[in-house]
C-alpha cells in the first residue's frame, strides 16, 4: 500500500471516530443554554409596550413551548437538513450569519498566526543556538510578556497609541475603512479578493485595518510558539544526524535552516494546529475590541442575550474546525514523518 | 537521584536562570502582599469617598482614586487575595479531579478509560473561553462559578496528563512490587503513581494559576465578572482601561502591573520548572 | 455549496450596482454614526427589534404625521404637543374627537416609483393593530384596536374612528409602530402563515421616507441612500446628507476615539466619563438633553416582604445615597429626580419631577425600627450587565449607604435576558432600571408602570386609587381638570412610595463642530432626516 493512501486511510478513521465528540458537544451545548437563566421569550419582547401575549408568541416562534428533548429532536433533524436555526439577535438564519462572519475570523487568525510564527521561529531558533545564554532568556522574558496581558488591555492600548495618539493605524472598526466600497466576494478574504479585484487601495485598507488586531493575537500566542520551537530544535540539535552532518563539515547555517528546522519543523507545526483552533474561538475579546465582525464575537452577543441558535451553532461550528485543523496537521504529520507509515 | 542530588540540582537550575529565580522571589514577594497587604495600608477598599473621585496618584493616595473616591491601592491589595484564592481554587480543583481520574483511567484501561477519553474529545473540542462564559452565565456570575469554569476548562488537561504518565508508569517494576505486597489499586495509584507525575504536573500547575487570573479577567471585561463592590484585578483593569483615553491612566496602571507581574510570575516559574524536570537541561 | 455560490452572486450583483454611486458621494455628503449596538431589523414592529431600528425606521418610513421639534440648548428637541402631516398632507379631527380624517399627498410615491394610495395606508393601518407584533400593544393605548376603524373615503382619503376621544390616538400614529408600508410590495411576498409579509420586511423595505436602504448587514453596519422623491418633509426639502453610515463599534472607548479624531461625525452612546472630557476639552460639541420621557428609579417588589411594608419603603427611599450616586455614577449628566420641596401636592402635573426624597441616615434607621426591623435585614439588589457602567458605582454606593442602617444587600449583576426573566417574574426584592415612555403624558406613564400585572409595573404595585384616578385621566378632555387628576397620582406615588427615584440620565449626542440640527426624539435616536453639515 502507498503512503498516502495509508495517511487517507487513517484521515477517515479519524473522521469517524470524531463524529461522536461532535454530537456530544451539540448535546451539551444544547442542554448548556438551556439552562441559562434567562428566557429569551421576555427578552426578545422587551419593546416599550410588549404584553404576555407578545412573550407566548416569540415562544411558540422559537420552539420553547415544546418539552426539551423534543426541541433536541427537532434541532438534531434541522443540522441534518443543513440549517442551524434563526439568530433573534441578527434576524437572520445562524448558517448565513456564520457564512459570512467566518472569513472575517478565518482572515485575522490566520493574519495573527502567520505573524506569530514569523517572530517565534527565529526567536526560538535564536534561542536554541546558545541555550542558556542572554539571548535565551531575554526570548524567553519577551515571549512570557505577551502573555501576561490580557488582550483586551493590549488591544486598547494599541488602538490608543497607534490609533490615537501617533495616528498611524486606520481607524480600528471593522474589515476595511467603512467609506471604501468592498471588493466582490471571492475568498472571503477582503486582502485577497481586492487583489484578485485588481483593487490595491482597497487591499491596502484591508490589511491595515488587520495588522493592530493581528498583533494583539499575535503577542498572546508567540509563548508557546516560540517554546516549541526552541524545545524541539534542541532536540534536534542534539541529534545523531546533526552530529553526522556536523562531522562532516557542512557549514552551520546549512545545518541549521535546513536540516535541523526542517526537521524541527514538526512538532511546531502541531502547536500550531492548536493554537489557531485555540485562537479561532478564543477570539472574543479581541473582536469586540477591534468591532471586527468575526464569528466569536456574534457568538458571545447572542450569549448575553439567551440567543440560542446562534450560540449553539458557533460552538458546533469550532468543534467541526477543531477536528478538521487536527486531522490536517495529523496527515502533514504522516506524509511528512517516514516512521507513520503503512503497517 | 537522592533528595540532596535533586536539591542541589534545584539550586544549579535556579543559579543558572536568573529570571525564575526573579520570578519565584517576586512570587513569593506578591502572596505575601496579598495576606498581609491590608495591614499596609490605612484605607478601606470599600469606604467610598465620592468628594475625592478620581484623584491622580499623591502622597495620601499612592495609587490614586477611582470613580468612588476609593484608595485604588487598597483595592488592588484586597483584589490579590481573591485573585490568587480564584486561580489556586479553580487549579486545585481541576488538579485533585484531573488527577485522580486521569490516574484511574491510566491504571485500569478498559471501557471506562474509553468513555472518558470520549467526554475528554467532547471538552477539548469546545472554544474553551465560550464555554467558561456559557458556565458562568448559565450558573450565575459569583466566584465559586467563576472557579468551577475555570476548573472545568482547565481538567481536560490534567485528565490526559496524569492518563497518560500513569499508563507509562504502570508496568513499572516498582508498580509490580507494591501490588506484589499487597496494595490495592487506589493505594497504587494515590500512594505511588500520583506522587511521581506530581512534578511532571506542577509546570502545567503554575501556568494554569497565571491563566486562571487571566481568564477571570477576561470574564470580568464581558460583564461576566464577580459582583461589584468587591475588588478584583479584572474587573478593575476592565473599568480602567476604558478610562485612559480620557487620560486616567491611574485606574489601570495599578491592577493592570499586579495582574501582569503575577501571571508573569507563574509563567516564569512553570519554564523555571520544566527546566529543573527536564533532563536535556542538565546536560 | 450552492447557497455560498448564489450568495457570492448576489453580493458581486449589489456591488456591481452600487459602486459608481458609492463614488459619487464625497465624505462631507456622508454621515457617520457609531453605535454600540446594531440595526437588528428593518420593521420596526418585529418582537425583539433593537432601539437602533425603531430609529432607521424613522428615516426610512413614513408616517401619516409626525411631532414637531423646538429648539433646545444646542440642539432641539421633540414636541410631543404639536404634530404635522408627513405622509399625509393634512389631517382633521371632529369637533367630537371621534373621527380623524387624512388627505394624502398627490404626489407622494413609494420608493419604487409607485404613487401612495389610499389602500396602501389602510393596509398599513390594518397591519399596525392586527399582525402579531409589537404593534398592537401599542396602538391599543391610543384606542386603536382593530382594522374596522379604518375606512377609505376616496382613492385620497382615509378615515379613522374611535370609540372614545383618546388623547393618544393622534400621537400614537406618530410613533416608531405606526410605519406606512407599499402595501403592492408587501403583499407579493406575504404568505398564508405570514399575510403581513413580517419575514419579508425584516430584511427588505417597502416604504416612502427619506432614506432608501443601500446596505444592510446587522451587527456591521447599515447604509441608507437619500431618496430624491421624498415629500415627507416640513417644508418639501430633502435632507442634507446624501449617504448615512451608521456602524457598530462595540467599545465605548473607541466610540469617543473615532470621534476625537474626526473620523466618525455623531455618537449618542459614550460614557459619562468621556463625555465629561471631551466637553472639557471643547474641540467636539456635546448635546445634551435629560431624557424627560424616561426615569431612572430604585423599584422594591410591593408584593414581597419586607418590602410591602410602607415603613421599609420610607426608610430605604431615605437611606439612598442620592447626591454620591448622581455625581460619581452619572457624572452629574441628567436631571434629579429627588430632593424637592414640597410636601402635600406637587408644583405641576407634569411627570417625571423631583421628587421630595432627601438622603437621611437618622430618619431612616427610625422607620426601619418603627417598621418592626431594628437591626436590618438581608436583601438584593440586581441590575443587568448592560447597564454595569452606570450601576456597578450605584450598587456599591448603595450597599455602603444602606449597610449604615443595617440593611445588608447583596449585588446581583446578571445579563439582561435573564434581568427582564426576574423582572418579569416578578422575583427581584429591590433593583434598578430605567423606564422609557413613547408617550410624555404623566396618566400614560401611570398606567404603563405603576398599574397592572405586568412587566412594567416593577414594583408590583396595585393601589385602586391611583389605577382609579390615571383611567380618569386618560379620558378627561379639560386640561385644568387633568392637571388635577395628573398631581393626585403624583401625590399618591410620592406617599406610598413603590419606587425611589433617582434621576432623568441625559442622553449625550457628542457630534463634530460642523455637524447641526440634532433632535433629541421620543425613540431617542438619530433622526438624519434634519441634520446637516456647515
Amino acid at each position: 500500500m502507498t503512503k498516502s493512501a495509508a495517511v487517507l486511510r487513517l484521515a477517515g478513521r479519524r473522521l469517524a471516530a470524531s463524529l461522536p465528540a461532535l454530537l456530544g458537544v451539540v448535546v451539551f451545548t444544547f442542554v448548556l443554554m438551556r439552562v441559562l437563566p434567562g428566557d429569551p421569550a421576555v427578552f426578545f419582547a422587551s419593546g416599550p409596550s410588549a404584553g404576555q401575549k407578545e412573550i407566548e408568541d416569540i415562544r411558540h416562534q422559537m420552539g420553547l413551548d415544546r418539552s426539551i428533548p423534543v426541541q433536541l429532536a427537532f434541532y438534531l433533524r434541522d443540522i441534518g437538513t443543513g440549517s442551524l436555526g434563526h439568530s433573534m439577535t441578527t434576524g437572520q438564519p445562524v448558517l448565513k450569519d456564520l457564512e459570512e462572519r467566518l472569513p472575517a475570523s478565518l482572515e485575522l487568525t490566520f493574519a495573527a498566526l502567520v505573524l506569530a510564527l514569523g517572530l517565534a521561529i527565529p526567536m526560538g531558533v535564536l534561542a536554541a543556538l546558545n541555550p542558556g545564554s542572554t539571548t535565551d532568556h531575554a526570548v524567553r522574558f519577551l515571549c512570557t510578556l505577551g502573555v501576561c496581558v490580557p488582550t483586551f488591555v493590549s488591544g486598547l492600548l494599541l488602538i490608543y497609541v497607534f490609533y490615537y495618539l501617533a495616528g498611524i493605524a486606520p481607524d480600528p472598526t471593522g474589515r476595511i475603512d467603512i467609506f471604501a466600497s468592498q471588493p466582490p466576494s471571492h475568498t472571503g478574504f477582503l486582502v485577497i479578493d481586492s487583489l484578485i479585484a485588481g483593487d490595491f487601495d482597497a487591499a491596502r485598507s484591508a490589511a491595515s485595518q488587520l495588522v493592530l488586531p493581528a498583533v494583539t493575537m499575535a503577542l498572546f500566542v508567540l509563548a508557546p510558539l516560540a517554546r516549541m520551537t526552541r524545545a524541539s530544535m534542541l532536540a534536534v540539535l542534539g541529534s545523531d544526524f546533526i552530529r553526522t552532518a556536523r562531522a562532516m563539515g557542512l557549514s552551520r547555517g546549512r545545518i541549521v535552516f535546513v536540516y535541523a528546522l526542517r526537521n524541527a519543523a514538526l512538532p511546531v507545526l502541531t502547536i500550531a494546529g492548536i493554537v489557531f483552533s485555540t485562537m479561532l474561538g478564543a477570539n472574543v475579546l479581541v473582536e469586540k475590541v477591534f468591532s471586527w465582525p468575526g464569528v466569536a464575537a456574534y457568538a458571545l452577543d447572542a450569549l448575553l442575550a439567551t440567543d440560542y441558535a446562534p450560540v449553539q451553532g458557533f460552538v458546533l461550528l469550532m468543534a467541526v474546525i477543531f477536528v478538521f485543523v487536527n486531522l490536517l496537521v495529523d496527515v502533514l504529520y504522516g506524509l511528512a514523518d517516514p516512521r507513520v507509515n503503512a503497517a | 537521584m537522592s533528595a540532596s542530588g535533586q536539591t542541589a540540582h534545584a539550586l544549579y537550575v535556579l543559579r543558572a536562570n536568573r529570571i525564575s529565580s526573579a520570578a519565584a522571589v517576586l512570587a513569593v514577594l506578591l502572596v505575601l502582599t496579598a495576606v498581609f497587604g491590608p495591614m499596609l495600608t490605612q484605607y478601606d477598599p470599600l469606604a467610598s469617598d465620592v468628594a475625592h473621585a478620581l484623584q491622580p496618584p499623591d502622597a495620601n493616595h499612592w495609587a490614586g482614586t477611582d470613580q468612588l473616591g476609593r484608595d485604588v491601592l487598597a483595592r488592588v491589595i484586597a483584589a490579590g487575595r481573591l485573585d490568587y484564592a480564584i486561580a489556586a481554587a479553580a487549579v486545585f480543583l481541576s488538579f485533585v479531579i484531573g488527577a485522580v481520574i486521569g490516574g484511574a483511567c491510566g491504571f485500569r484501561g478498559g471501557a471506562v478509560d474509553r468513555w472518558v477519553g470520549r467526554i475528554v474529545d467532547v471538552l477539548m473540542a469546545f472554544p474553551l473561553f465560550v464555554l467558561a462564559m456559557a458556565l458562568v452565565a448559565a450558573l450565575g456570575n459569583r466566584v465559586e462559578n467563576i472557579v468551577t469554569a475555570t476548573a472545568i476548562i482547565n481538567l481536560p488537561f490534567y485528565i490526559r496528563f496524569a492518563r497518560a504518565e500513569v499508563a507509562v508508569r504502570r508496568q513499572a517494576g516498582w508498580v509490580e512490587a507494591a501490588s506484589a505486597s499487597g496494595n490495592g489499586p487506589m493505594r497504587i495509584v494515590l500512594g505511588f503513581l500520583l506522587p511521581n507525575v506530581l512534578p511532571a504536573m506542577s509546570v502545567q500547575i503554575s501556568l494554569n494559576l497565571g491563566w486562571a487570573i487571566l481568564n477571570a479577567a477576561g470574564l470580568s471585561f464581558i460583564g461576566l465578572g464577580v459582583h461589584p463592590p468587591t475588588p478584583e484585578w479584572g474587573i478593575m483593569v476592565a473599568e480602567g482601561a476604558r478610562f485612559i483615553t480620557v487620560g486616567h491612566w491611574w485606574l489601570v496602571a495599578a491592577p493592570g502591573l499586579a495582574l501582569m507581574l503575577s501571571v508573569l510570575c507563574f509563567n516564569l516559574l512553570g519554564d523555571g520548572l520544566r527546566d529543573m524536570l527536564d533532563p536535556r537541561m542538565r546536560t | 455549496m450552492s447557497g455560498l455560490a448564489r450568495h457570492l452572486g448576489v453580493c458581486a450583483a449589489i456591488l456591481l450596482m452600487a459602486s459608481p454611486h458609492a463614488q459619487a458621494q464625497t465624505r462631507a455628503e456622508t454621515l457617520r454614526q457609531v453605535t454600540g449596538n446594531t440595526v437588528n431589523t428593518l420593521d420596526p414592529n418585529l418582537p425583539g427589534s433593537t432601539r437602533e431600528a425603531f430609529g432607521m425606521s424613522m428615516n426610512v418610513y413614513d408616517r401619516l404625521v409626525s411631532f414637531e421639534r423646538k429648539p433646545n440648548g444646542k440642539g432641539f428637541i421633540f414636541d410631543f404637543d404639536h404634530l404635522r402631516p408627513e405622509l399625509a398632507k393634512s389631517y382633521e379631527i371632529s369637533p367630537d374627537g371621534l373621527t380623524i380624517t387624512f388627505k394624502l399627498r398627490p404626489d407622494a410615491t413609494w420608493h419604487d416609483g409607485t404613487p401612495v394610495t389610499a389602500d396602501d395606508i389602510k393596509w398599513s393601518l390594518d397591519r399596525v393593530v392586527s399582525a402579531k407584533s409589537l404593534g398592537p400593544p401599542q396602538m391599543q393605548t391610543g384606542s386603536l384596536t382593530s382594522s374596522s376603524q379604518f375606512t377609505i373615503i376616496d382613492p385620497m382619503t382615509v378615515q379613522v374612528k374611535l370609540d372614545k376621544p383618546d388623547r393618544l390616538a393622534l400621537p400614537n400614529l406618530a410613533t416608531v409602530y405606526a410605519i406606512m408600508v407599499n402595501s403592492k410590495v408587501a403583499r407579493a411576498h406575504a404568505t398564508d402563515d405570514d399575510p403581513w409579509a413580517l419575514q419579508w420586511l425584516k430584511d427588505h423595505e417597502a416604504g416612502s421616507g427619506a432614506y432608501t436602504v443601500e446596505n444592510f448587514k446587522p451587527g456591521e453596519n447599515t447604509i441608507l441612500r437619500r431618496s430624491e422623491t421624498w415629500k415627507g418633509s416640513k417644508d418639501g426639502s430633502l435632507p442634507f446628507f446624501k449617504r448615512v453610515i451608521q456602524q457598530t463599534v462595540p467599545e465605548a472607548a473607541t466610540r469617543a476615539n473615532l470621534l476625537a479624531k474626526g473620523d466618525a461625525d455623531i455618537s449618542i452612546d459614550l460614557q459619562s466619563s468621556d463625555v465629561l472630557e471631551i466637553e472639557k476639552a471643547g474641540k467636539l460639541k456635546v448635546i445634551s438633553t435629560p431624557q424627560f420621557n424616561a426615569f431612572t428609579m430604585v423599584a422594591f417588589n410591593t408584593k414581597v416582604k419586607p418590602f410591602d411594608n410602607l415603613k421599609v419603603r420610607q426608610a430605604i427611599t431615605a437611606a439612598l445615597p442620592y447626591e454620591d450616586m448622581f455625581k460619581a455614577a452619572i457624572f452629574g449628566r441628567g436631571a434629579k429626580l429627588f430632593g424637592a420641596d414640597w410636601t402635600t401636592s406637587p408644583p405641576t402635573g407634569l411627570f417625571p419631577q423631583p421628587m421630595p426624597a432627601h438622603t437621611d441616615l437618622v430618619a431612616a434607621k427610625q422607620l426601619l425600627t418603627e417598621a418592626g426591623f431594628p437591626d436590618g435585614f438581608d436583601t438584593s439588589f440586581t441590575y443587568s450587565v448592560s447597564s454595569a457602567q452606570i450601576n456597578d458605582p450605584v450598587a456599591a454606593l448603595i450597599k455602603e449607604s444602606l449597610g449604615k442602617i443595617g440593611v445588608r444587600v447583596d449585588v446581583q449583576k446578571v445579563p439582561d435576558a435573564q434581568f427582564g426573566t426576574l423582572i418579569t417574574e416578578k422575583k427581584l426584592a429591590m433593583f434598578t432600571d430605567t423606564a422609557i415612555s413613547w408617550m410624555a403624558s404623566t396618566d400614560y406613564f401611570f398606567r404603563n408602570f405603576f398599574t397592572g400585572n405586568q412587566r412594567w409595573n416593577y414594583a408590583s404595585w396595585n393601589n385602586q386609587e391611583l389605577v382609579d384616578t390615571a383611567q380618569a385621566a386618560r379620558f378627561e378632555p379639560d386640561p385644568v381638570k387633568y392637571e388635577v387628576l395628573a398631581k393626585k397620582l403624583i401625590t399618591i406615588t410620592a406617599a406610598e412610595a413603590p419606587e425611589a427615584f433617582l434621576w432623568q440620565p441625559s442622553q449625550d449626542a457628542v457630534v463634530l463642530p460642523t455637524i447641526e440640527g440634532y433632535t433629541y426624539w421620543f425613540h431617542r435616536q438619530v433622526d438624519y432626516r434634519d441634520m446637516s453639515r456647515k
